[in-house]
């Protein structure tokens, strides 16, 4: 099956349809579970029902028992053979870092931590003897929340430390206390994101098998990130990485989760090792809601210092970061984030901001699409918004003020990032333009004639992308690298193949590196074609596909190299022309005179002449073969921003939110492809749009997941979701090559506290202000009843009543 | 979430389904749509150790008209229901409701009978049922009984059936021409199983007074609940605002909602009230209209 498209000489820019998209629609793709190796058999993982205890025994006899399981391991039994799982960010100086093994070994710290492992003859059998094991469990104190956490005689989760706080570390910039004692006006206000997760609608999963004749360790993973996972496996099994491969199938959906590296992954590893069989590990539903990464999680207590015309002193303030019972692979970095990024569009000379890492007993925290920023968005978003309405300030007004000018570019931030490049104030404009354009302002107050309530919300947001400066990530305190390495081969007929580190999860990265390759060496697109997702025959990236880096940088590289490897195929096809290589042109694949049609070689031509028959065809000047191989390493990250807008509508009578109508005006620098910048858009704030009315991991006072599966975790469906419009402005990325600047993150950055402004603006009489995510509707009737009730209100403007609104 | 093993048996007839159940007693589950016992199965939370599987049980997904009632097969899928031009006619309602119910890939499988029997208080069917004083007709070892609605339910997820019983179909009266019929929900999404739900049904003498009111509540008990004191309210009266809104005002006596994730016990209070009023003000709104 093949995609037909226009005759196109270029193809950036263009919306090229998704090459990916016939397998995958046709149901062909591969996914982990899909894959058979021989002599497989099947694993599962038994997990603690308590929050908190003291593990006193385990006994496995019965479940060994069971015909057809091969083998049932304890934490005892994989800590003989395997390390700690790995934790690679460390932003926090002298912070304690709490690790455990693959399975617990003598304590669990979070409902739905691993205890021990089964593998059978299938997942059925391996199931049954779950049920067969017994453990004896002694309760210990449960730490539920980030306030039952701080309290002063809080039960502690590592006996060793003074209490449960994993570290903490505060940034300044300018003089803070300064700002705020000559400010006109100060805001502040606490905010809170629920948990939340990617929740890849294909979970986990892996297939391990471990030779020890030959000392490799094969690997199926589904997972963002394949160089990491191997770097990772070497340290915890000790294997060194060159015996270590790791294949990564047809991803369904990452979103961060399947950037972090976990335990099943060695589970599997020490289970086919015991057993010599290869071992699947597939994470099911039920699995998935206490074994995947959670995220969000954070209190985040800010305010911010104003002059009465608007123009912003300073920001100061906590992000709590609300961690499980152990670090995962990002450690704190998400909320670490928060606090890098809390200023963001906007210039704010004075800032004293902390981060504060506090460890309870719930599942562990690791990545999420947008990392810490969705959450710095809520900080400077919702704090602008208040203080705009304090001062009697339009929103957009208050905005524009505060932004850095063009010229201003690059912009340090006061804390760890330099934006590249940008016109905010023009990106805001055009937002504020297209909601004329679409009438919601009329929307807006036709129905409030009717007694509705319509809100129009706006967010500005920034998307540091590309991560990122290896040495500048080494030292804030990443254990890993964030360069990309592609190669990019022509073969013998002239067709080319471009291997990147990067994966492919749905973003369409294959079909964005084929555009740039195509473009880059002037032949058709059909011409390409992009492998990833093997250790083995890809070069290494840094990092993994995630922290919005695949366009950028991925997309960087093979500019690069697609630039030399270009040069190289014109003194190949000179030498065949008998002219000069500086004549020469290609265009879809047809080298030829510039100016002239008579004579031509292909590229089929010149493959034949680097790889085959190379006498009196190959300059005696060039090695044969026509490969090139680009290392990028930015010199700087790459920062996306946007202004997004909403209209929604509000029940006052029950606090219900319902989603009208969304648009976002947005510059990622040079577009690739629109459609695809489109879908990354709309996916992500599909996601943000979830995580602000409906996503929420809940967990009650005896750390009890209360919502774990799908009837009680809300995904958004296409029927919550409004239509989006999408409106591009195009500032290139001057630190990157082809002017290329991230956007897999967006949405999810700048949806969750656009609801928010929405929802106060449709309820601006009762001067509702949303501080709690995500917004239930009896969280939001709770604010509109709250502010109905107080004595002596003397409602304003275009009050209106709970009956008036029916 | 693989299920443990299971036994299965496919019934021939309602005599064979509930011979099967009389020899296993309450180890034995009746299989019908499977849109709730599989997952609970799935999830290990249900654990028969054998299935019979009425899916092959000729006669049981008719769906008739028959003597100024409307007569469902237990197997009747909740889809075809929804799209029948005989239930549409008899009791509009009910196709209403059904729009409610999960997603059509789910009524396309799912059935009246199996939603009925799996007794879900925060389900549609249920409620419809409920507000009608609908008769569940019940075949065992001893023969054919009806049951009331009302009397039907007796907890989450527990009726009054005896395990070697078969739910076969359930008997709803025809609602009179010119009756006006509301769903109001408040669900956190479309499709999913309602914080509260309201069905209501109302007529209008020529005088236009109320002559017929039905109404019924889910997630607001460990049952469905048909609000008499409501209906009391409004029969006989001019629904005018002041008497929809009296009549909401009784809900508050009529329920007993408990606290779970998705909402206190308080807000349930407060949205069934709102719900009723709105439920009954848009079903008068639509009385009168020749179907």
């Amino acid at each position: 099956m093949t995609i037909v498209e226009p005759d196109r000489t270029t193809y950036t820019g263009t919306r090229v349809r998704r090459t990916e998209d016939p397998r995958l629609l046709a149901g062909r793709g591969q996914y982990v579970d899909d894959v058979t190796v021989p002599k497989m058999i099947e694993a599962a993982v038994l997990r603690s029902p308590l929050a908190h205890a003291r593990i006193t025994g385990i006994d496995v006899s019965r479940a060994r028992e069971l015909p057809g399981v091969f083998d049932v391991i304890t934490g005892r039994d994989l800590a003989a053979v395997a390390g700690e799982q790995p934790v690679i960010w460390f932003p926090i100086p002298d912070q304690r870092i709490a690790r455990t093994h693959a399975l617990a070994v003598e304590r669990v710290r979070w409902v739905g931590q691993a205890v021990a492992a089964v593998v059978a003859v299938n997942r059925y059998v391996a199931e049954d003897a779950l049920e067969l094991i017994e453990v004896d469990y002694e309760p210990l104190p449960v730490v539920a929340d980030l306030d039952a956490a701080l309290a002063p005689d809080a039960p502690k989760l590592y006996d060793d430390w003074p209490d449960n706080v994993s570290g903490s570390l505060t940034y300044t910039a300018g003089d803070a206390e300064a700002a705020f004692a000559e400010a006109d006006v100060v805001v502040r206000e606490s905010f809170t994101h629920g948990r939340a997760f990617g929740c890849p609608l294909e979970p986990r999963g892996c297939i391990v098998e471990w030779d020890d004749f030959a000392g490799t360790v094969d690997v199926h993973l589904s997972t963002q990130s394949p160089n990491l996972a191997r770097d990772l496996l070497s340290e915890v099994l000790g294997v060194p990485v060159h015996k270590i491969r790791v294949r990564t199938p047809n991803l369904g959906g990452g979103f961060g989760n399947k950037f972090d590296f976990y335990g099943e992954e060695v589970i599997a590893a020490v289970l086919s090792r015991r057993t010599g069989r290869p071992v699947k590990l597939i994470e099911d539903r039920l699995d998935s809601f206490v074994a995947t990464s959670h995220s969000r999680d954070q209190r985040l207590d800010f305010e911010m210092a104003l002059r009465d015309d608007g123009t912003i002193l300073g920001l100061r303030g906590i992000s709590y970061g609300v961690l499980g019972g152990a670090l995962g692979t990002v450690g704190a970095g998400p909320p670490w984030a928060s606090v890098l990024t809390c200023m963001g569009p906007y210039k704010i000379p004075n800032l004293d901001v902390t981060v504060k890492a506090v460890v309870t007993n719930r599942s562990p925290y690791g990545s999420y699409r947008g990392w810490g920023v969705p959450k710095a968005n809520i900080v400077h978003e919702r704090l602008i918004e208040i203080a705009a309405r304090e001062l009697g300030m339009d929103r957009a007004a208050i905005r524009r003020k505060n932004f850095p000018a063009p010229e201003e570019f690059p912009f340090f931030s006061g804390v760890a990032f330099t934006y590249d490049s940008g016109d905010y104030a023009a990106c805001l404009d055009l937002a504020m333009s297209k909601v004329d354009e679409l009438g919601w302002r009329d929307r807006q107050a036709a129905a409030r004639a009717e007694g509705r309530s319509l809100g129009i919300g706006y967010s500005f947001h920034i998307e540091p992308s590309a991560y990122g400066p290896s040495r500048i990530l080494n030292l804030v305190g990443l254990a890993h690298s964030g360069f990309d390495e592609v190669t990019v081969r022509m073969d013998s007929v002239g067709k080319v193949t471009v291997y990147s580190g990067q994966i492919n999860m749905g973003q369409g990265t294959h079909t964005i590196y084929a555009q740039l390759a195509a473009d880059g060496l002037g032949i058709p697109m059909e011409d390409v074609v992009v492998v990833t997702g093997d250790t083995d025959s890809c070069p290494y990236t840094g990092y993994g596909t995630g922290g919005s880096r695949a366009a950028p940088l991925g997309g960087a590289a093979i500019l690069r190299a697609t630039e030399r490897l270009q040069a190289k195929i014109l003194r190949v096809a000179a030498e065949l022309l008998e002219a000069s290589p500086d004549d020469l042109q290609i265009e879809k694949g047809v080298i030829s005179v510039k100016g002239t049609t008579s004579r031509s070689v292909t590229t089929r031509d010149v493959g034949d002449a680097a790889y085959r028959r190379l006498l009196n065809k190959m300059p005696e000047s060039e090695v044969p073969t026509l490969e090139e191989v680009d290392v990028f390493d930015p010199p700087n990250m790459a920062t996306s921003y946007g202004c997004t807008a909403l209209l929604v509508e509000v029940d006052r009578g029950t606090g219900a939110v319902t989603l009208l109508d969304c648009l976002q005006a947005h510059d990622c620098g040079t577009v690739i492809n629109p459609m695809l910048v489109d879908g990354q858009l709309a996916g992500g704030l599909a996601q943000a749009l979830g995580g602000a009315l409906l996503e929420e991991l809940v967990y009650d006072e005896e750390g009890q997941l209360r919502t774990a599966s799908f009837m009680d975790y809300l995904l958004p469906t296409a029927m919550e979701i409004p239509p989006f419009h999408f409106f591009h402005q195009e500032t290139p990325a001057p630190d990157i090559p082809g002017g290329i600047k991230g956007v897999g993150e967006a949405g999810t950055i700048a949806g969750v506290s656009l609801v928010a402004s929405a929802v106060d603006d449709a309820l601006s009489d009762l001067g509702v202000t949303v501080t709690r995510f995500p917004i239930t509707p009896p969280r939001l009737l709770d604010l509109i009843q709250a502010a109905q009730t107080p004595i002596g209100q003397t409602p304003t403007g275009q009050a209106r009543t709970e009956e008036d609104a029916r | 979430m693989k299920p443990p093993a299971v036994r299965y048996a496919r019934a021939g007839d309602v005599r064979e389904a509930v011979a099967l159940l009389a020899e296993h007693g309450s180890d034995a589950k009746v299989l019908a749509g499977g849109q709730s016992l599989v997952p609970l199965m799935s999830f290990r939370l249900a654990r028969p150790s054998i299935l019979v599987d009425i899916n092959r049980i000729g006669g049981l997904d008719r769906i008739e008209q028959d003597n100024g009632s409307l007569l469902i097969g237990a197997m009747a899928r909740q889809r075809d229901v929804e799209l029948s031009d005989v239930a549409a006619a008899a009791v509009p309602l009910l196709p209403q409701a059904l729009r409610y119910v999960g997603h059509v890939t789910i009524r396309n499988r799912g059935t009246v009978g199996g939603s009925l029997a799996h007794a879900d208080p925060a389900a549609e069917l249920p409620a419809v049922v409920t507000a009608l004083g609908g008769e569940l007709v019940l075949e065992g070892p001893g023969g054919t009984r009806s049951v009331a609605a009302e009397d039907f339910f007796t907890g989450t997820f527990t009726t009054v059936m005896a395990p070697d019983e078969v739910l076969v179909g359930v008997r709803l009266p025809r609602l009179p021409d010119r009756t006006g019929v509301a769903v109001e929900e408040l669900a956190r999404r479309h499709g999913d199983f309602a914080i509260v739900g309201v069905v209501a049904a109302v007529h209008l003498a020529d005088d236009g007074t109320v002559d017929l009111v039905r109404l019924a509540a889910s997630g607001v008990d460990s049952v469905p609940v048909r609000l008499h004191a409501a209906e009391a309210a409004l029969s006989g009266a001019r629904p005018t605002a002041d008497v929809l809104e009296a009549a909401a005002a009784t809900v508050d006596a009529s329920i007993h909602p408990a606290d779970d994730v998705h909402a206190p016990a308080s807000y349930r209070r407060h949205v069934a009230r709102l719900l009723v009023q709105r439920a009954l003000g848009a079903a008068v709104e639509r009385s009168g209209v020749e179907r």
